[in-house]
């Protein structure tokens, strides 16, 4: 048996379904230098899958993958990365991850493995099943067909209850580009669903006995964690509330942190009432009710509970009960999710007749997720929802459908914003239902590849607000200015990345900020009023490199980006300051392996360029400058004609940002001309023979012959 | 007094102001010297017990009030309706917190002050609708009559609206916001719940 210093389990488990060969690897001899998560993901396909394969071949990997600190008592852990050539990437299948929470993670770790490499493709439909040292592959026949919820049911029913099970739902099983991956029923990675279609593999149930060893003094772990919590905040680390208070100076009615004494889980049995004070860490959960936030103060009455990963407090997917919903629609009165997730039903209309915050809202939320999450629909951050729209609005439905399947929609309740609307138009996505459901279930890709809209043309729109190679923004220049652009030109798919949202975002006053970015990023002209734009300075390039490192580290690390890296908190006493080294300290307790912040960073750094090496490779391409980190036309483009630089406009300038991105490059040790790591880069990050290979196709500036 | 009970009655002070705060209330000194007093603790270190003629409560409050104002945990600022100075532990009542309470019973001043700050510190607009919530509790009404008062006053022509494309009433301070801004800040709070 392998032995470990602690945090990691020990083993990576490796099943070949075509072969039936289960496996494993010692963790930290073959990935310890890429810590796990995506930064394992991406190793696994730059060795083993070459470039030009597509991702629904068997030939394609994909691999589940945790990190040091997942399934550890640390705060926000209960990240698993599922890495693979994404499928919704155009023109052609490039490296991604789609990130679930719940307690999948966890188990994994306990049952001994870091990681799950799926390899091949199954002869018929399988689930793997794993407990402890015992893996197989059982049949799924049985499965097939069936959604999320009852895939869950049914092996957690074989399996015994303290197991996770992620499944796909008949999207995945249709090779649905825009499925996802789904575990404790509402944790989803999206965007991966059709890959383990594509496998014959409808789930994963996984069950472990053991733990994770911490190596370092027990002591200063439990005293860690408290500090920890003691500088959360509210979800996406909002660390003032949306009410003032007696305990903060600060608040801010944007604030996710909307949980304050008195407000009620109306739906519980009996109803909770929160009380006492709410800054203490035994209240963190009831800070954050992320279905008040995005549906309005009427969600309170019909929330049972918030519901969350392992060892978090913040419990960001909350538990709704409407019983209204039963009655009208046939389904179940109660769903849980968070975000994006959570109201994927209403997106599908123009508007709702009470306002995204109505009643109406709420019942088109409550069936979208009824549906969503156990067909396994992704909504690729809303751009499904928002290219639906889109393409409503200009008639180009009706131009590309036949008349025949046009006419069989239910245009009147989409009209009537009827959320019965939904059980027309999901399924049909879904289940990959005619050409309306066939290209939509691409993503936007399919409307570039199956009806020839032209991607220029899509990226022109400020409400689609479409990126490139498709996917949308993601925490832009409408929250962070040349920041958000740098950011959003770097992966495959949306970003993904929080670290720098989080911070704008977290309610502090802007003075407040810029002390804490002086201190953390060496200048208070790190960080800029939202919409209130300054030129591009040197000080934005660290932040967008740190922000996009802390990125991939937690994404390696097992911990949430949606609520790290944590550099502010609600600790006035603190000046509202949190810690820039938590991450790198919970890492050298957990491991017994001691590293400090530049250190771990620097892990961070060699795992971002691994990605973007890989990237590079299998675009084949050595200006990724000018072929891969663009910036679509509507960022340069303000409706009211607004110049940018002047207060309430997020248009940006084009010289500045072409600034922008040279700044990026020089920190990033890369060719300005290109966008390419160097030899030197590469050697500084310990990728001397990624940098070789890459080399010897003339994708290392000043290679070629 | 000796130098041992001064420190034994500042200590007694400063507990008293520390006490009202954690039961969110701001106190003046006449009430600290009644807490004081209640409790004993104010007799008893300044020996008054045996003094033949008991100094006046306004020289007890002034010596508290000086007690009061060389703590570095104690904030003190006059009281809105005048001529009282308010005391706090801005560690257990914040700043921010202590001004909504002095001014509770006077929602025009209220939501001026309010709006005002917003505005500088943040820079943000406000929504109307978050005076209607804690700690603010102002009814409709009132903030309608306040809203039509301001827009009479001379002394408020700063405090000025706008109207987000939800239909969502902002009110800002145009001393340190710009209109246009304002407007971009309101529509960018409202599309939040879009923008996960």
């Amino acid at each position: 048996m392998t032995t470990t210093d602690g945090g990691f389990a020990g083993k990576v488990l490796r099943v070949d379904l075509s072969t039936g060969k289960i496996s494993t690897q010692d963790t930290r001899e073959k990935y310890g230098a890429v810590l796990g998560g995506t930064g394992l993901g991406y190793q696994v396909l730059w060795e083993e899958v070459p470039a030009g394969t597509n991702a629904f071949d068997p030939g394609n990997k994909i691999v589940f993958a945790t990190g040091v600190l997942a399934g550890t008592g640390v705060p926000c852990n209960g990240r698993t990365a599922v890495t693979c050539l994404f499928p919704t990437c155009w023109p052609k299948h490039l490296v991604g991850s789609g990130h679930m929470g719940g307690n999948f993670a966890a188990k994994l770790k306990y049952a001994g493995y870091d990681a799950l490499i799926v390899e091949g493709k199954a002869d018929r439909p399988v689930w793997i099943f794993i407990r402890d040292n015992r893996v197989e592959l059982r049949d799924a026949s049985r499965l097939w067909g069936s959604g999320i919820r009852r895939a869950n049911l049914e092996i957690s029913q074989e399996m015994g209850a303290d197991c996770s099970v992620a499944a796909i739902g008949q999207a995945g099983e249709k090779l649905a580009p825009m499925a996802i991956v789904s575990n404790s029923l509402s944790h989803s990675a999206g965007g991966v669903g059709g890959v383990m279609g594509s496998k014959n593999l409808k789930a994963i149930g996984v069950q472990g006995s053991g733990a994770v060893r911490i190596a370092g003094d027990k002591g200063q772990w439990e005293q860690l964690i408290k500090f920890h919590l003691s500088i959360l905040g509210g979800n996406n680390q909002h660390v003032v509330p949306s009410f003032p208070t007696p305990q903060s100076e600060y608040y801010n009615p944007g604030s996710r942190w909307v949980g304050e004494p008195g407000k009620r889980w109306g739906a519980a049995d009996p109803p909770v009432e929160i009380t006492g004070n709410i800054f203490d860490l035994n209240r963190i959960a009831y800070r954050t009710n992320t279905a008040a936030f995005f549906l309005g103060d009427g969600a309170w009455k019909h929330t049972v509970r918030g519901n969350g990963c392992t060892a978090c407090p913040i419990r960001c997917h909350t538990v709704l009960s409407v019983p209204a919903v039963e009655a009208k629609y046939g389904i179940k009165k109660s769903a849980q999710n968070t975000c994006a997730g959570l109201f994927f039903g209403r997106t599908f209309f123009k508007s709702m007749p009470g306002g995204f915050k109505g009643p109406e809202s709420l019942e088109a939320c409550m069936v979208g997720m009824h549906l969503a999450d156990d067909l396994g629909v992704w909504c690729n951050y809303g751009q499904l929802q928002r290219d639906f729209l889109k393409l409503q609005r200009e008639g180009l439905l009706k131009a590309k459908l036949g008349a025949k399947e046009y006419n069989s929609i239910a245009w009147d309740k989409f009209e009537a914003a009827d959320p019965a609307f939904l059980f027309d138009i999901l399924p049909r996505i879904g289940e990959r239902r005619g050409e309306l459901g066939h290209v939509l279930s691409q993503g936007t890709a399919g409307l570039f590849s199956q009806w020839g809209i032209s991607e220029e043309y899509w990226s022109r729109d400020h409400n689609a607000v479409y990126w490139k190679m498709g996917h949308p923004k993601h925490h832009a220049n409408e929250d962070d200015g040349q920041c958000g652009v740098i950011i959003n030109t770097q992966y495959n798919r949306d970003s993904q990345c929080h670290s720098h949202s989080n911070f704008v975002r977290n309610g502090l006053p802007l003075a407040v900020q810029k002390k804490l970015a002086a201190e953390t990023w060496g200048s208070p002209d790190a960080v800029d009023a939202v919409g209130d734009y300054t030129p591009m300075n040197v000080h934005k390039a660290r932040r967008a490199r740190w922000s996009l490192v802390r990125k991939e580290l937690h994404d390696c690390l097992g911990l949430c980006n949606w609520m790290g890296p944590w550099v502010a908190s609600p600790l006035k006493e603190r000046g509202y300051r949190g810690d820039d080294s938590l991450e790198s300290r919970f890492y050298s307790l957990a491991t017994g392996q001691k590293v400090d912040r530049e250190g771990l960073d620097l892990m961070g750094e060699r795992i971002f360029t691994l990605h973007r090496a890989l990237t590079m490779r299998d675009m084949g391409e050595p200006d990724m400058r000018a072929r891969h980190d663009t910036v679509p036309p509507w960022v340069f483009e303000d409706l009211s004609g607004a110049a940018p630089f002047t207060k309430g406009t997020i248009r940006m300038d084009r010289a500045d940002i072409a600034l922008a991105m040279d700044l990026f490059y020089e920190v990033m040790g890369w060719d300005k001309a290109t966008g390419a790591p160097t030899k030197e880069a590469y050697a500084r990050l310990g990728l001397s023979d990624v940098g070789k290979t890459l080399a010897e196709s003339n994708l290392v500036p000043g290679s070629k012959a | 007094m000796t130098p041992e009970e001064t420190t034994v009655l500042a200590e007694a002070a400063v507990e008293a102001v520390r006490e009202a705060s954690r039961q969110g209330r701001l106190v003046t000194s006449q009430d600290v010297l009644a807490a004081l007093e209640a409790d004993g603790t104010f007799l008893a270190p300044v020996g008054l017990e045996s003094k033949e003629q008991p100094p006046l409560a306004e020289d007890l409050c002034a010596l508290l009030a000086g007690i009061l104002a060389e703590s570095q945990e104690i904030a003190s600022f006059e009281s809105l309706s005048g001529g009282r100075t308010l005391y706090h532990a801005p560690a257990l009542l914040s700043r921010t917190y202590a001004r909504i309470l002095d001014r509770k019973g006077f929602p025009l001043q209220l939501m001026v002050e309010e709006i005002r700050s917003n505005s500088r510190d943040y820079p943000r607009p406000v929504p109307v609708e978050l005076f209607e919530a804690p700690p603010f509790d102002l009814t409709p009404e009132e903030i309608e009559h306040a809203l039509k008062a301001l827009a009479a006053s001379p002394d408020h022509q700063d405090i000025t609206f706008t109207t987000a494309p939800t239909g969502a009433l902002y009110l800002f301070s145009t001393l340190h916001l710009e209109r246009g801004y304002a407007t971009f800040l309101a529509q960018r709070a409202e599309s939040l719940v879009m923008n996960p």
